[in-house]
Parts: structure tokens; sequence; C-alpha cells
């Protein structure tokens, strides 16, 4: 699995070298595709298999027509900002389960471990994929491709006196662009926002749903989502200190890995005990 | 994307595309365009293409109200209907519910 991930980082960053853009952009929106339509009708049936509710195919196949078309328009086309946000989240959460569903009990715990360490490898090593593809990319300058990129709109500027929300309207200019794989996350601010990458969604994903499907009670869940916050904004903060891009995964990783771990093996008996004796804190 | 930064003509062509495409049965197309527009379309100052975008929002409007009146129909018709046709409501059906109706 791991080497499948690499693989195709390599594999990403080599395309972008020679400037295979047909071969990105096809491939990104099949991609897309597939996770949009098939994924969606397979969450959406299990969801109704659950609740035991009648459903016919033409009312199906309306949702999901509706919901893959209008996705595809917001994602690889214009759309309205929240929209897109909103589909990019989607996505990612359909891909985690996907991941959750599918892969065995202890795979999922050590690839979350290792693609961090990956990712902090790839990004900051100057030989790293990622660090390539960010070079290349600001060589060129050139966008990201939407796809792969969620964009918050909010201003983030460490220091700067008047936030510019309605200041000089191209904005593609400047800051750093970079190329992101799905799979290999990577945080970086422009002057008009932070851009984070698919990839970061997803493992945040992954992590804080095996806690809610293996952890137990809610306080695991609760204290995984938690650590990836923090986690998180200590990311952002680096990020405007350093002003590079920089892997946005190790850090919450590592952290909801060691809450979750924590959680589970000591503030559970500890709860448990104590509801037993019926003593309060 | 920011609406705010389009000048008005691409305005109207996003409004103008999002509206024919929505013929494609996308009422979700149409729904997207009247909340997106509504503003440019109701709120904002007078300016040249705004007739045409309140045009195309109130036809994306009554397309998708129309819409939701024909999938409601259709809807109730089927929960209401399916156990009685037999044959043909399984075959129309996507999940079929366990236990007695």
């Amino acid at each position: 699995m791991i080497s499948v991930i690499v693989v195709m980082t390599i594999f990403l960053v080599v395309l972008y070298k020679y400037r295979c853009y047909k071969f990105i952009h096809g491939w990104l929106i099949l991609s897309s595709l597939m996770m949009l339509f098939w994924f969606s009708f397979m969450y959406l049936g299990e969801v109704f298999k659950t609740y035991n509710l009648a459903m016919d195919y033409p009312t199906v196949a309306m949702i999901i027509w509706n919901f893959g078309v209008v996705g595809m328009i917001c994602i690889h086309w214009k759309g309205p900002l929240q929209l897109q946000q909103a589909y990019l989240i989607a996505i990612s959460a359909l891909m985690a389960l996907v991941f959750i569903k599918y892969l065995p009990e202890w795979s999922a715990w050590v690839i979350l471990g290792a693609i961090s360490v990956y990712d902090l490898v790839a990004v900051l090593c100057p030989k790293g994929p990622l660090r390539m593809l960010v070079e290349t990319a600001q060589e060129r300058n050139e966008p990201i491709f939407p796809a792969l990129i969620y964009s918050s709109a909010m201003i983030w500027m460490v220091g700067m006196a008047n936030p510019a929300r309605h200041a000089e309207p191209t904005n593609q200019d400047t800051g750093m662009f970079c190329l992101i794989s799905a799979y290999n996350p990577l945080a970086l601010t422009m002057l008009r926002g932070v851009k984070l990458g698919l990839g970061d969604f997803i493992f945040y994903s992954v992590l804080v749903g095996k806690a809610a499907a293996t952890g137990g009670d809610w306080n695991t869940t609760l204290a995984c989502f938690v650590a990836i916050l923090i986690g998180l904004c200590l990311t952002l903060l680096l990020l405007a200190i350093f002003k590079k891009a920089l892997p946005a995964l190790p850090i919450s990783i590592t952290f909801g890995l060691v809450f979750y771990f924590s959680t589970d093996n000591l503030v559970r008996p500890f709860m448990d005990n104590l509801a037993a004796h019926q003593f309060y804190i | 994307m920011n609406l705010e930064r389009l000048p008005n003509e691409e305005k109207l062509t996003l409004c103008r595309k999002y509206y024919f495409g929505g013929f494609a049965f996308l009422p979700f197309l149409w729904l997207v365009n009247v909340v997106w527009f509504f503003k440019e379309a109701f709120v904002k100052p007078t300016y040249t293409e705004q007739l045409q975008i309140k045009t195309y929002v109130k036809c994306s409007g009554l397309g998708f109200l129309l819409w939701v009146a024909v999938l409601t129909t259709w809807i109730t018709i089927f929960q209401h209907f399916r156990a009685e046709w037999g044959e043909v409501g399984d075959y129309l059906s996507f999940t079929i519910p366990l236990g007695i109706p």
C-alpha cells in the first residue's frame, strides 16, 4: 500500500515535469467521477438499508445524477466557493469511509503512521518528490489543479494591518503554488487564504473514523478530534512562521494517534471504574 | 470562485450556462443558480445585464419548484403503492425494507 502511494507520487511528479497535463487532467477527472458517482451510490445504499427504507431506482438515479454532475461542475469548472468546499469535504469523507471499511484493522494504523513519516520526508527533503513539485510549479508560476486542493476563503495573514478582502483582483500571480497528489498533503499559504491538500482531509477522517468505529465510546473519538484540530492549528502557525510549503499530516496524525491509544488504554478503564464505583469527580 | 470579481457579462454568461444546464434533468443545478445569483439579481443596484439575470433566476426557480412537485408526487405514489404493485414494485426498488409493512 505504501509502495503504491510512493510510486504514484513519483509518477505524478514525472508527469508534471514533462508537461503531460492532459494525462493528469484526465486521470483527475476520472477519479473524481468515480468518487462522486459510484461511492456515493454505495454509501446511499448502505444508509437506506440501515434505516430500512424503501427506495426506487428512478429516485436514486435522480439523486446520484444531480449530486455527481453538480459536483463535477463545482470542482472542475466554476461554482460557488462554499459548494466547492462542501463537495471536496464530502469526497474526502467518502474516500475515508472506503478506507475504513475495506482495510484490515492494523493496516490502517500502520498506514497512518507510515504516511506521516513519508509526508515529512517528501516535502522537506531537498530531493523529495513533493518538494520538486513545489519548485517546478513555482518556476512555471501556474495555478494548482482544483480537484486536489481545498482552499478556504479566510484571509489569514500575520502582521498585516487591514485584511485585504476586496483588494487587488489578481491573486493568482502572488504567493506560492504547488501541485499536490491526492494522497500526499501539503499546507500552503497564499496571500488570500490557506490551501490544504485533500489528502490531509482524507487521512484525518480515517483517523477519526477508525477511532469512532473501534474505539468504544465517545471519549476516544472526541480526544482524537481535538488532537487533530490542535495539530492543524500548530501546522498553520508553523506555516505562518516559515512561509513555505509544509507537510500537514505529521503533527496532527502523531497527536491523534497518541491521544487515541492513550485514551483507549488509560482513560477508559479509569472512567469505567469510576462509574462502577459511583465516584464522581 | 468569487462573483464579486467577475465583470457583468461573465456573470450573465455563467447564469445562462447554469440555466441551460439544468434542463438535463438537473433541478439541483437550478437551485444552485437561484441561490448563487439571488443577490445579484434582486439585491444589488441595477446594471445593464441585471434584467436578463433576473429572468434566468426566476425561470430556474420555477423549474426547480416544478421538479420538486414532480418528484414529491412520484415518491409519494411509490411509497404508498409499492407493496401492492407486486413484481413491478420489486423491479423498481433499489432497497427493499425487511419485515411486515
